[in-house]
């Protein structure tokens, strides 16, 4: 999985010399031998006399049918390509050329002229495997029903006929028949079984697919012994029928699990598979000519048309447009964005063609860092799981010694009769459902939650969560607004709200304090242009305030003057009597204006709350403001158990409390300053856009903020252990009720098969349910 | 019902031989790209 979740990395060497001649730039690195990997791979020797290459590339341009002949035509007509297919439905082609007689850059450029530029396909290697696997899965399929179909025609006579009725050298005939088409399911449908159980011998261990080869092993040798030595050891009957039919059952079973199971993982891979393969970049004339996405650098201008996904974090420089965020921030409602506005790399432009400066790309992006953040958590397996490999060795052996018992307990009865009810037993039994159970649940969930803005940084996570009943937020930020907003201002005599705003603006725009942010928001709010001071000499005292000289801009005569903007001890003043937050701005003559801030609890944070104690769910309030104003804020948010002043060991104290009372706390907090605190609870989220993804540590992120994501977490954890129960308990009765009928000789081989094959299949179904938001939720 | 000591041995030919075919056409790419094949003879080239 985590394979397809990435590209492979590509290395081609941006080219220096852009700005004159796009194109012929552009193709001519193609022509380099080093480059040729990245798109293709050689066919037969690479170092003969005639070295030829597949490519893949992306063909843009195309719109129908007759455009896929078109381009086929342009390029078979270049000398040295020797074959081009292009697929209309894909957009993409595949041309086989000869390297000593043509070079690369001659048919793009050949293409290009015909009007349909091709871009390099990096990912033609892996797209390649993974179709052949699928295309031998199916085949292997075929193979066996078809003859299964066969078999059974053969073997009916047998079954139909009365005692006598047919003569002894039409029944041979018949098994002759049997035995030859049953080869072909043998040799090769069987073969993934028989390859799996082998390596496992090899590396010492028991597998999945031992009991299963060894009963298609048994089966085959049984019925064969039978069709050359009616009267030998293993008796008169064949069970040729049986042996295709199970092997039919089981491959159609694995090939729906794994198309399943596909799509359960492929909803994570498609969040994750979203940026584009190229785009339009600006060249130095103002045309615009597309290119690969790895072809860009920080700093190119790109037009990002409707559509088309972002190829970069960057800044939206010309045109309007509302963007999908729902990934990257969790918000769901399109973002409108202006000139100037920040867009995101793999968020999709919805409404208008936009020209976007790139700031950031590849592995600098934030949807880099969700798409390593998705990986990693993907790549650890859950304690449920792990428990279930655990069990999953001695019940292969206890299966193996329950097979042996079958055949002993018969033998004396009916030598082949025997080796059937053994048969039965290594196929019916499904350790496979005991294992897939646990995994394919979560996985689905984590789709789920992804597509919901919660990003799950652990598996394991979701268990912990689903017992989950006290959550603490741990900072009044994760509840309010990002930003405070201004409830009123005082100001000296004879000095104005508004130039006390600027001349705060100015300084704070530096700094990152919620404070600072708050004015600088406010000023933006009133006024388009930037604040109208020079700040010279900013220096900013961590918790305390920003102090810098100022003077008016574009008066570089007038003497500057010494401004400090903090908290009332910072700049020497009287700090006022209210509750919430304030901050003071101060010059040489003392005071000059004073900010009440106010903050605004977030739109869903009372819903959200709500919500959580409709499932049962305490919430509590720790946080390191005031007592006062964690109180207030607790109240208007109908949160009951609030506590101010708590420095992080006030917290961490707390929770340890909480715990030794054998309360379930989830803590939910900015990620950043309260690691500790969030690693010894038992379940942890990390809150705010403000996160960088890769400094978080938590099991769970919501980077767009949306409080009610929260419940809907918890609902969604619930569900995922509730299935994996399930899982459990549906693999643990199966094989309880089916390994008796086994033993007993009650079950033929082809039931058996069908058992095992629709086992497997109702986990990973039930898993699937996951990855649909519960009925009643958007 | 000596006929039947022919047409069994004819029918396991005749499957071997579909089996064969459809091998051959899957290897070849035939199914790669199905509406293609079928649209080429709508177009004059």
């Amino acid at each position: 999985m985590q394979g397809l979740l990435t590209r492979p990395p590509l290395e081609l060497p941006v080219p220096d010399a852009r700005g004159h001649g796009e194109a012929a730039s552009d193709a001519s690195v193609l022509d380099d031998p080093a480059e040729w990997p990245a798109f293709g791979r050689p066919l037969g020797d690479a170092d003969g006399a005639d070295r030829r290459w597949e490519s893949g590339v992306v063909v843009e341009g195309m719109h129908c049918v007759a455009c896929a002949s078109t381009v086929e035509a342009v390029l078979s007509q270049v000398p040295g390509v020797l074959e081009a297919r292009v697929n209309a439905a894909t957009g993409r082609a595949q041309v086989v050329w000869s390297a000593d007689r043509v070079s690369p850059s001659r048919w793009f450029a050949a293409a290009r002229a015909a009007g349909y530029p091709l871009l390099p396909a990096g990912d033609l290697a892996a797209r390649g495997r993974r179709a052949k696997t699928n295309r031998q899965a199916l085949w292997r399929w075929l193979v066996a029903g078809f003859c299964m179909m066969q078999v059974m025609m053969y073997a009916y006579p047998a079954y139909i006929a009365a005692p006598g009725e047919m003569t002894a050298d039409a029944v041979q005939l018949m098994r002759w028949a049997s035995w030859v088409l049953s080869l072909p399911v043998l040799l090769f449908s069987c073969q993934p079984f028989f390859a799996n159980a082998w390596r496992d011998l090899k590396l010492r261990s028991i597998g999945m697919d031992l009991p299963v080869a060894l009963g298609m092993l048994i089966t085959f040798v049984v019925s064969s012994a039978a069709t050359f030595d009616p009267t030998g050891l293993l008796g008169g009957e064949v069970y040729f029928d049986s042996f295709t039919m199970f092997v039919f059952f089981l491959l159609t079973g694995r090939w729906l699990e794994a198309r399943l199971r596909d799509r359960t993982a492929g909803a994570l891979e498609a969040l994750m598979n979203r940026m584009p393969d190229s785009v339009e970049r600006r060249g130095a004339d103002g045309t615009f000519v597309r290119v690969a996405v790895r072809r860009l650098a920080v700093g190119d201008v790109v037009r990002v048309l409707p559509g088309e996904a972002f190829p970069g974090d960057g800044t939206l420089v010309d045109g309007q447009t509302s963007a999908d965020e729902a990934l990257l921030s969790g918000e769901s409602r399109p973002v409108p964005k202006a000139a100037g506005a920040a867009v995101l790399a793999g968020s999709y432009n919805l409404a208008a063609a936009v020209q976007v400066r790139i700031d950031a790309l590849g592995s600098a992006t934030r949807f880099a860092q969700i798409v390593a953040l998705m990986e990693s958590a993907s790549l650890g397996k859950p304690r449920l799981a792990l428990l279930a490999d655990r069990i999953a060795r001695p019940f292969l052996v206890a299966v193996l010694l329950a097979a042996v018992g079958a055949l002993v307990f018969w033998w004396p009865v009916d030598h082949g009769k025997a080796l059937m009810a053994a048969v039965a037993v290594l196929i019916v039994t499904c350790p496979c459902a005991l294992s897939l159970a646990t995994p394919a649940a979560m996985l689905a969930s984590a789709g789920a939650l992804a597509r919901r803005g919660v990003l799950t940084g652990r598996l394991q996570a979701l268990e912990a969560l689903a017992a989950i009943d006290t959550v603490v937020f741990d900072k009044t930020g994760t509840l309010t607004d990002d930003t405070p907003r201004i409830e009123r201002a005082y100001c000296r005599q004879g000095t104005k709200p508004g130039d006390a705003l600027e001349l705060a603006a100015a300084l704070g725009a530096g700094s990152l304090h919620p404070a600072a942010r708050a004015l600088v928001a406010a000023w933006q709010a009133q006024s388009r242009v930037p604040p109208g001071w020079d700040v010279l000499q900013l220096t900013e005292h961590g918790g305390q305030g920003v102090e810098g000289r100022v003077r008016r801009a574009g008066c570089a005569q007038v003497r500057t003057r010494t401004v400090q903007f903090g908290s009332a001890a910072f700049c020497r003043v009287e700090p006022l009597s209210v509750d919430s937050a304030q901050v003071h701005l101060a010059d040489e003559a003392g005071w000059i204006a004073s900010f009440v801030l106010v903050e605004q609890l977030r739109a869903d944070a009372a819903s959200a709350i709500t919500a959580l104690r409709a499932s049962g769910i305490a919430v509590q309030l720790l946080s390191g403001d005031r007592e006062r104003a964690a109180r207030s804020l607790a109240d208007r948010a109908c949160i009951a158990v609030a506590q101010g002043d708590c420095q992080p060991e006030d917290k961490l104290r707390v929770l340890r409390a909480l715990q030794a009372q054998g309360h379930r706390v989830a803590m939910v907090g900015d990620g950043l300053n309260d690691g500790p605190v969030l690693a010894s609870a038992d379940a942890s989220f990390a809150f705010g856009s403000a996160v960088p993804l890769s400094r978080a540590r938590a099991d769970f992120i919501v980077p767009g903020g949306a409080l009610s994501a929260i419940p809907q977490a918890i609902v969604q954890a619930r569900r995922t252990l509730a299935v994996v129960r399930q899982n459990l308990w549906w693999a643990a009765g199966y094989n309880a009720l089916c390994v008796p009928l086994a033993l007993a000789g009650l079950l033929p081989a082809w039931l058996a098969g069908i058992g095992m094959a629709l086992s497997s299949l109702v986990v990973v179904g039930n898993a699937a349910r996951l990855a649909r938001a519960p009925s009643g939720q958007a | 019902m000596d006929i039947l000591f022919l047409l069994i041995p004819f029918s396991v030919v005749l499957a071997l031989v579909i089996l064969g075919g459809l091998w051959w056409a899957v290897e070849r790419g035939q199914f790669e790209d199905v509406d293609r094949e079928g649209e080429r003879i709508l177009q004059n080239d």
